[in-house]
C-alpha cells in the first residue's frame, strides 16, 4: 500500500516537470489533467477509512479536477488563443532546473517539519510544497493569462494534498463547498479570459498594462 | 434559523437573472428592506443557527451584519435611482450580482466553522467579479482580471492557512468541531508552531481581500473602475468581512497566548498600508482612486488598531463601523461627481460646492468624517488607537502612525479642495434626484449620531467582541 501512494505521487512530481517543459498550452493542460487525477486518487491509495460517502466524493474530486476543469479551460483555449505559445519569462531549460530544484529542495525541508503523520508516506509532504511552490512559479514566470490560471490550479491541487494527506476532519460538504468555489473561480475566469482575447486579440498579461501608479 | 438571513438574498439573486428586467430594481430594493429587518431581528433576539457546527451568531459578525444590512438598503435605494442615469448593458446581471454579493458577504459574517468562512469570502470575490466588469471596457477588463486571480491566489493561501490550523488540532490532540469558537475554547492544546504558521497564511491569504500593503495592488483598479454602488459596497463592507476572518483567528491567537506574535505582524502590516497610501494618495490624478487608497489607509489604521488590543481593538472596531458608512457615503458622493463631469480626472472637476450644492454637502462632510475630524467616530476610534499604542508603548510605531496620518489628511484635502472650489469649464450633466444624494445624508448622519450617543446594546457588543483580544481599557 505504501508503496503505492509514493508511486502516485511520483506521478504528480513528474506532471509537474511535464508542465514547466511545456511549451504549449495543450500539452500543460493535459499535463495539469493528469496531475488533477492522481491528486484525487490519493485519498483512495492512503485510505484513512474508506466509507461509501468518502469514495463516492473522492469520485466526484476526480471528474470535476481532473476532468471538467481541464476541459473547460481546454475550450476556452480552443475558442481563444491565437497565439498557444505560453509566452515564458523563464525560459524552459531554466524552468525545469528550477522544478528539479524545486523538488529536491522540498524533499530535503520536509523531514525538518517533524509531522507524526508524514512517516508513511515519504513523498506526501515533499510533493505537497512542490505543488505549491510549482504553481506559484508558473503564476509569475508565464505570461500567457490562461498559464497563469493553471498555476493557480496546480497551487490548489497542492492545498488539496496538505489537506486531505494530514487531515481527515473536513466534513465533505465543506470539502464539496470548497470544490465548487475553486470550480466556479475557474469559470470566471475563463470566461474573462475570452473577454480579454476578444478585447485586446490575445491573452498577453503583458498588454494589462493600463491601470497602474 | 439564522440561515434564512442569506438565503433569501440567493434566492432573489438567482431569480433576478431570470425575471424580466423590470423588476430587477423593485426587487433590490425589497430584499434590501427585508435583510435589514431580519438583521435587527438576529441582533434583538440572537437566535442560534440551524447547523450548528458551520453557523452562529457572534457579537463581532453580528456588527459586521447589521452595518451590511444597512449599508445595502441604502445603497439598493442609490441604485435604483443611478440606474436611471447609466447605460448598464445587462441590468440583469448588475443586480443579480449585487443580491448575491449580498448573500455571500453575510454568510460570511455568520459562518463559524474555518472552512465555511473560507469558501463564504471566496464566493464574494466570485460574486463581485461581475460587478467590476459592468461597463465592459479594457480597462476594466484587466481591473477585474486583477482583482480575480490576486485575491483567488491570496485567499487560496488562507486556505493553506486553514488546513494547517486542523493540522496544529491533529498534533495537539484536540478532537472539537473546526469552528471559531471551539478552537477559541480550547486554544492552549493546538500545536504553537503549526498554529502560529496557519495564522501567517491566514493573514496574508484575507489581508490580501482586505487591501493590506503589500497585497492591496487590486484595490484601487477594482474600486475605480468598478461602478459606483458597487465600490460603495466592495470598500464599505467587503473589506470588513475579510478582516472578520483574520480577527477571528486572532482571537484563538490570544486565547492561545500567542496575541503578542500576531498583535506584532498585523501592526507592521498595518502600518506598511498606511504609509504606502500615504505615499500614493499625494500624487493621485483619480478621485476614485484616491477614495480607494483612502480605504486601504483605514484598513491599516484597524489592523494596527487590532494588534495593539485592548483599547486599541475598541477603537479598530469603532474605525471599521463608521468608515463602512462614511466611504461608501463617499464612494456614492463620487458616482454623482463622474455622473456629472463626466471625468475620473481630478483636474478635470472643479467648483463642486456651486455646480452641484447636494452632492457637495454629502462629498465634504465625508472628507471630514474619513479624516478623522472630531465630530465624526473615525476621530475617537483613532484617538483611542493612540492612547493605547502610547499605554502599550509602541512608541516608534504611534510616530510613523500619526506622522502618516498627517500626511494623508494634507494629500486628502489638497484634492478635496481643487475638486469643491477651483474654477473649471464643465457643464453639469446631471441633476441630484434626491434618491441620489439622500442615502450619502443618512449614511453620514448615523456616523455623527454613533459618534454622540452609542446605544447601550451596540457598546456592549462592540466590548464583547473585542474583550478576549488582550490589553487594558
Amino acid at each position: 500500500m505504501i508503496q503505492a501512494v509514493d508511486t502516485i505521487l511520483a506521478l504528480a512530481l513528474l506532471s509537474v516537470l511535464i508542465s514547466f517543459g511545456s511549451s504549449r498550452l495543450p500539452s500543460l493542460i493535459k499535463a495539469l489533467a493528469f496531475q488533477g487525477v492522481v491528486v484525487s486518487i490519493v485519498p483512495l491509495v492512503i485510505g484513512h477509512d474508506l466509507t461509501l460517502g468518502s469514495i463516492v466524493f473522492t469520485l466526484v474530486t476526480l471528474v470535476i479536477r481532473g476532468i471538467v476543469i481541464p476541459l473547460f479551460i481546454y475550450l476556452a483555449v480552443k475558442k481563444v488563443a491565437i497565439h498557444r505559445e505560453v509566452e515564458p519569462i523563464v525560459g524552459y531549460h531554466a524552468s525545469l532546473l528550477a522544478g528539479l530544484a524545486l523538488i529536491v529542495a522540498a524533499t530535503f525541508v520536509s523531514p525538518k517539519f517533524n509531522l507524526p503523520q508524514a512517516g508513511d508516506n515519504a513523498l506526501l509532504l515533499p510533493t505537497a510544497i512542490t505543488l505549491l511552490a510549482a504553481g506559484m512559479f508558473l503564476l509569475m514566470a508565464r505570461r500567457n493569462a490562461i498559464a497563469m490560471v493553471l498555476g493557480y490550479i496546480m497551487m490548489e491541487n497542492g492545498i488539496y494534498l496538505v489537506g486531505t494527506g494530514f487531515s481527515v476532519r473536513a466534513h465533505h460538504i465543506v470539502e464539496f463547498g470548497i470544490l465548487l468555489d475553486v470550480l466556479a473561480g475557474v469559470m470566471i475566469m475563463a470566461i474573462i479570459l475570452q473577454n480579454i482575447n476578444q478585447a485586446f486579440d490575445d491573452v498577453n498579461t503583458a498588454l494589462l498594462r493600463t491601470l497602474k501608479e | 434559523m439564522v440561515e434564512i438571513v442569506f438565503l433569501i438574498p440567493l434566492l432573489t439573486g438567482v431569480m433576478a437573472f431570470f425575471l424580466p428586467q423590470i423588476f430587477s430594481r423593485s426587487l433590490l430594493v425589497l430584499t434590501g428592506v427585508i435583510h435589514l429587518i431580519l438583521s435587527l431581528y438576529l441582533w434583538i433576539r440572537r437566535p442560534q443557527a440551524l447547523f450548528e457546527i458551520y453557523f452562529s451568531v457572534t457579537p463581532e459578525g453580528l456588527l459586521s451584519l447589521l452595518v451590511i444590512s444597512l449599508l445595502f438598503f441604502l445603497i439598493s435605494i442609490y441604485t435604483s435611482a443611478y440606474l436611471d442615469k447609466t447605460e448598464i448593458r445587462s441590468e440583469r446581471v448588475f443586480t443579480g450580482s449585487m443580491l448575491l454579493f449580498l448573500s455571500t458577504m453575510t454568510m460570511v459574517t455568520l459562518s463559524d466553522h474555518i472552512m465555511v468562512m473560507w469558501i463564504a469570502i471566496e464566493a464574494t470575490t466570485l460574486a463581485s467579479a461581475p460587478l467590476i466588469y459592468t461597463h465592459r471596457s479594457a480597462a476594466t477588463l484587466e481591473a477585474t482580471w486583477k482583482y480575480v486571480l490576486i485575491c483567488s491566489v491570496g485567499i487560496a493561501l488562507a486556505l493553506l492557512g486553514s488546513v494547517l490550523i486542523t493540522l496544529s488540532m491533529d498534533i495537539g490532540g484536540v478532537d472539537v468541531p473546526v469552528s471559531f469558537s471551539a478552537l477559541t475554547g480550547e486554544a492552549g492544546r493546538l500545536d504553537p508552531l503549526w498554529l502560529k504558521t496557519g495564522f501567517v497564511f491566514i493573514l496574508v491569504g484575507y489581508g490580501t481581500k482586505m487591501g493590506l500593503a503589500p497585497m492591496h495592488t487590486w484595490l484601487p483598479d477594482a474600486h475605480s473602475e468598478a461602478p459606483s454602488p458597487a465600490s460603495a459596497l466592495l470598500s464599505g463592507v467587503l473589506l470588513n468581512c475579510a478582516y472578520l476572518g483574520i480577527f477571528k483567528t486572532n482571537k484563538i491567537m490570544h486565547a492561545a497566548g500567542l496575541g503578542h506574535f500576531s498583535g506584532t505582524i498585523l501592526i507592521a502590516l498595518g502600518l506598511v498600508s498606511i504609509l504606502v497610501a500615504a505615499t500614493f494618495i499625494l500624487k493621485q490624478t483619480e478621485y476614485k482612486r484616491l477614495l480607494a487608497y483612502s480605504s486601504i489607509e483605514n484598513m491599516g489604521i484597524i489592523a494596527v488598531g487590532t494588534g495593539i488590543g485592548g483599547l486599541g481593538a475598541y477603537g479598530a472596531m469603532l474605525c471599521l463601523i463608521h468608515h463602512s458608512l462614511i466611504k461608501s457615503s463617499l464612494f456614492l458622493s463620487s458616482g454623482n461627481i463622474l455622473l456629472g463631469y463626466g471625468s475620473r480626472l481630478i483636474t478635470e472637476t472643479g467648483e463642486l460646492a456651486g455646480r452641484m450644492p447636494k452632492t457637495f454637502v454629502a462629498f465634504f462632510g465625508g472628507f471630514a468624517g474619513i479624516s478623522g475630524f472630531p465630530p465624526f467616530g473615525i476621530f475617537i476610534g483613532e484617538l483611542f488607537i493612540i492612547i493605547a499604542a502610547f499605554r502599550n508603548g509602541h512608541y516608534i510605531a504611534v510616530g510613523i502612525f500619526i506622522l502618516s496620518l498627517c500626511v494623508v489628511f494634507a494629500g486628502f484635502a489638497k484634492h478635496v479642495m481643487q475638486i469643491s472650489f477651483s474654477g473649471v469649464h464643465a457643464t453639469i450633466r446631471m441633476d441630484e434626484k434626491p434618491g441620489m444624494v439622500w442615502p450619502q445624508y443618512v449614511l453620514l448622519l448615523t456616523s455623527l449620531v454613533l459618534c454622540i450617543w452609542i446605544p447601550d446594546s451596540l457598546y456592549q457588543t462592540i466590548i464583547q467582541a473585542v474583550n478576549s483580544i488582550g490589553g487594558r481599557f
